[in-house]
């Protein structure tokens, strides 16, 4: 479990973060969703470690995550910021291969090399195995990077707005990965996620922030409610509830 | 399967250039001729490693291909020196200070600046590689306006000494400055060589690379040290380089096909040096000392590099 504490952040006079306390259940997938310039994206990098918080901690099973050494800690938590785009020259494998660097040092041994095809592997990218970054659709990237992060062998999996940019289709298949991983595997997964019903569909818990603060957090059942969302993002919300599960309608107001 | 690759023949070829430097019309003279062109091969070895290790590193870190060192004002502070010291004490400061005086001072100056820049923009754990760029820059420009004020305060024949250091020359290096450099950059590569990976990494980025468990503070000041070093040595040495590291540095990046560092730096060194001989046989042989290395380096890069352009593009 990661928790939060009275975390502020302020660049230059202007806060960003304003005292957040937050919870992220372990092996569950936790949203979280609010407006632009909420601070989502500051307490992901946060819990990072990738910015300082300028005041409050971040704990992860109940251990300050300022005193664990930078090395140990990319072995327990990988963070997954949007594909950045770098004009290294690199195949999917060797980007996959850098997941291990937490263990191997650069020196990849045959443990090393099993992860990194299981984690091709649980994302079928198998075909794209030898294909260069810079060849790939940008959800076929994404997809990769995802592939890199999970060779990490994290527990904890921090992903900053994954679906950015990416047509439906892959963006399922990135949802579906992740529920993967939590079902299956047990690991946690947090990420920053714009698409309300994104949230709704695949989260067992969200944490809802505005303003620099959480506003509500809980269940999917107590966040996704009309009253709430609208409060949440100044929209009217109509929400039907489906044989495949929640839907949010606000595209008309 | 190893596959052969461009990068092989690269040694192939630097190593016949090599061989033509130091025995074309040589009359195996092996007293005077080939012992002065053997010092001259080490500079170029020493100056050339120190040159690709220190663009390569440099571009990793910024994440920008079309950079060197130099934008950190590293050569700059080198001309002003020279400069100073032809204006408070004329051509005498040549005897005085003798040639090693000049190159330990030089090394020692540069050594000191980038202390001092990296000190003060690290301050209080920051660690903004775009800003120390930006003052770098500043700086840069602002020497040497400083320095081409200097310049015109001396008299001619002293303006055309501070002329001769401006330019790149491997006739400058003497034994003891060749051995003192080659111990400082064979040390800075034994130092660096269990970083590669390291460096590997930090090429995805800070985030990235902090994902990863990489120490980025750590990294970053530690190879900025290292640039400092090989620069410092290498403008003391052969006078500045400018932007040949842009050329060496994307010329290796074209024939090495692979990000890692383990093969980019020391196939950028080889280019270096197969630069610098093909520069100083032409200067020597085809030219008769009537241009300078500098210019040809500067040529021979930028037209090789422009080949190598147009060539691969439409190829995958």
């Amino acid at each position: 479990m990661i928790t939060v504490h009275d975390i502020h952040k302020a660049y230059g006079a202007k806060a960003v973060l304003k005292g957040v306390d937050a919870c992220f259940p372990a092996r569950s997938l936790t949203s979280l969703i609010g407006p632009n310039g909420a601070g989502k994206t500051t307490l992901l990098l946060m819990i990072a470690r990738l910015t300082a918080p300028g005041r409050g901690e971040v704990r992860i099973e109940g251990r300050p995550v300022a005193g664990i050494d930078i090395g140990e800690y990319a072995r327990r938590v990988a963070t997954l910021r949007q594909a950045p785009d770098f004009n290294l020259r690199l195949t999917v494998e060797e980007l996959v291969a850098f997941g291990r660097f937490p263990y191997s040092r650069g020196a990849l041994t045959r443990e090393d090399q099993r992860v990194i095809d299981e984690a091709i592997a649980f994302l079928s990218l198998e075909p794209l195995r030898h294909a260069y970054l810079d060849e790939l659709s940008g959800g076929q990237r994404q997809m990769a990077f995802l592939a890199m992060t999970i060779a990490q062998q994290t527990d904890y999996l921090l992903l900053d707005e994954p679906l950015n940019n990416l047509d439906i289709k892959h963006a399922v298949q990135i949802m579906r990965a992740l529920r993967r991983l939590c079902d299956e595997q047990g690991r946690t997964v947090i990420l920053v996620v714009h698409d309300i019903n994104f949230a709704a569909s695949y989260s067992d818990h969200i944490v809802a922030m505005k303003e620099g603060a959480v506003y509500c957090a809980g269940s999917v059942a107590e966040v996704i409610t009309e009253a709430r969302l609208g409060e949440l993002y100044g929209l009217a919300f109509d929400i039907t509830q489906g044989q495949r599960g929640r839907l949010c309608n606000y595209f008309n107001p | 399967m190893m596959r052969p690759q461009p990068r092989h023949a690269v040694w192939i070829v630097v190593v016949t250039l090599a061989l033509i430097f130091v025995f074309l019309h040589s009359g195996l003279d092996f007293d005077y001729v080939i012992p002065k062109r053997i010092a001259r091969l080490t500079a170029m070895l020493i100056g050339g490693a120190a040159i690709a290790w220190s663009s390569i590193t440099f571009q990793t870190l910024t994440g920008n291909r079309i950079l060197t060192p130099a934008i950190m004002g590293y050569e700059a502070v080198y001309l002003l020196w020279q400069a100073l010291l032809i204006l408070f004490m004329g051509s005498a400061s040549l005897v005085l200070l003798g040639v090693n005086g000049n190159f330990v001072l030089s090394v020692l100056l540069m050594l000191g600046y980038s202390w001092g820049i990296h000190r003060w923009l690290f301050r209080d754990g920051k660690s903004n590689v775009y800003f120390l760029l930006l003052v770098g820059f500043v700086l840069t420009l602002l020497i040497s306006t400083f320095t081409q004020f200097v310049q015109l305060k001396v008299s001619p024949g002293e303006f055309s000494i501070l002329q001769g250091f401006s330019q790149a020359s491997f006739n400058r290096a003497q034994p003891l400055q060749l051995l003192f450099s080659g111990l400082l950059v064979g040390a800075v590569c034994l130092l660096g060589r269990k970083t590669l990976p390291t460096l590997d990494v930090l090429s995805l980025g800070r985030d990235q690379a902090v994902s990863l468990g990489v120490d980025y503070r750590r990294n970053v000041r530690l190879h900025l040290a290292l640039i400092a070093i090989l620069v410092a040595v290498s403008t003391s040495l052969l006078g500045p380089t400018a932007f040949m590291g842009v050329f060496v540095a994307n010329i290796t990046y074209a024939l090495a096909r692979t990000f890692r560092h383990r093969v980019t730096l020391p196939l950028g060194g080889a280019i270096a040096t197969g630069m610098f001989i093909t520069a100083q046989l032409l200067v020597e042989h085809v030219f008769n000392y009537k241009t300078t290395v500098g210019i040809l380096v500067n040529l021979v890069c930028g037209g090789y590099f422009l080949v190598l352009m147009v060539r691969t593009r439409g190829a995958p």
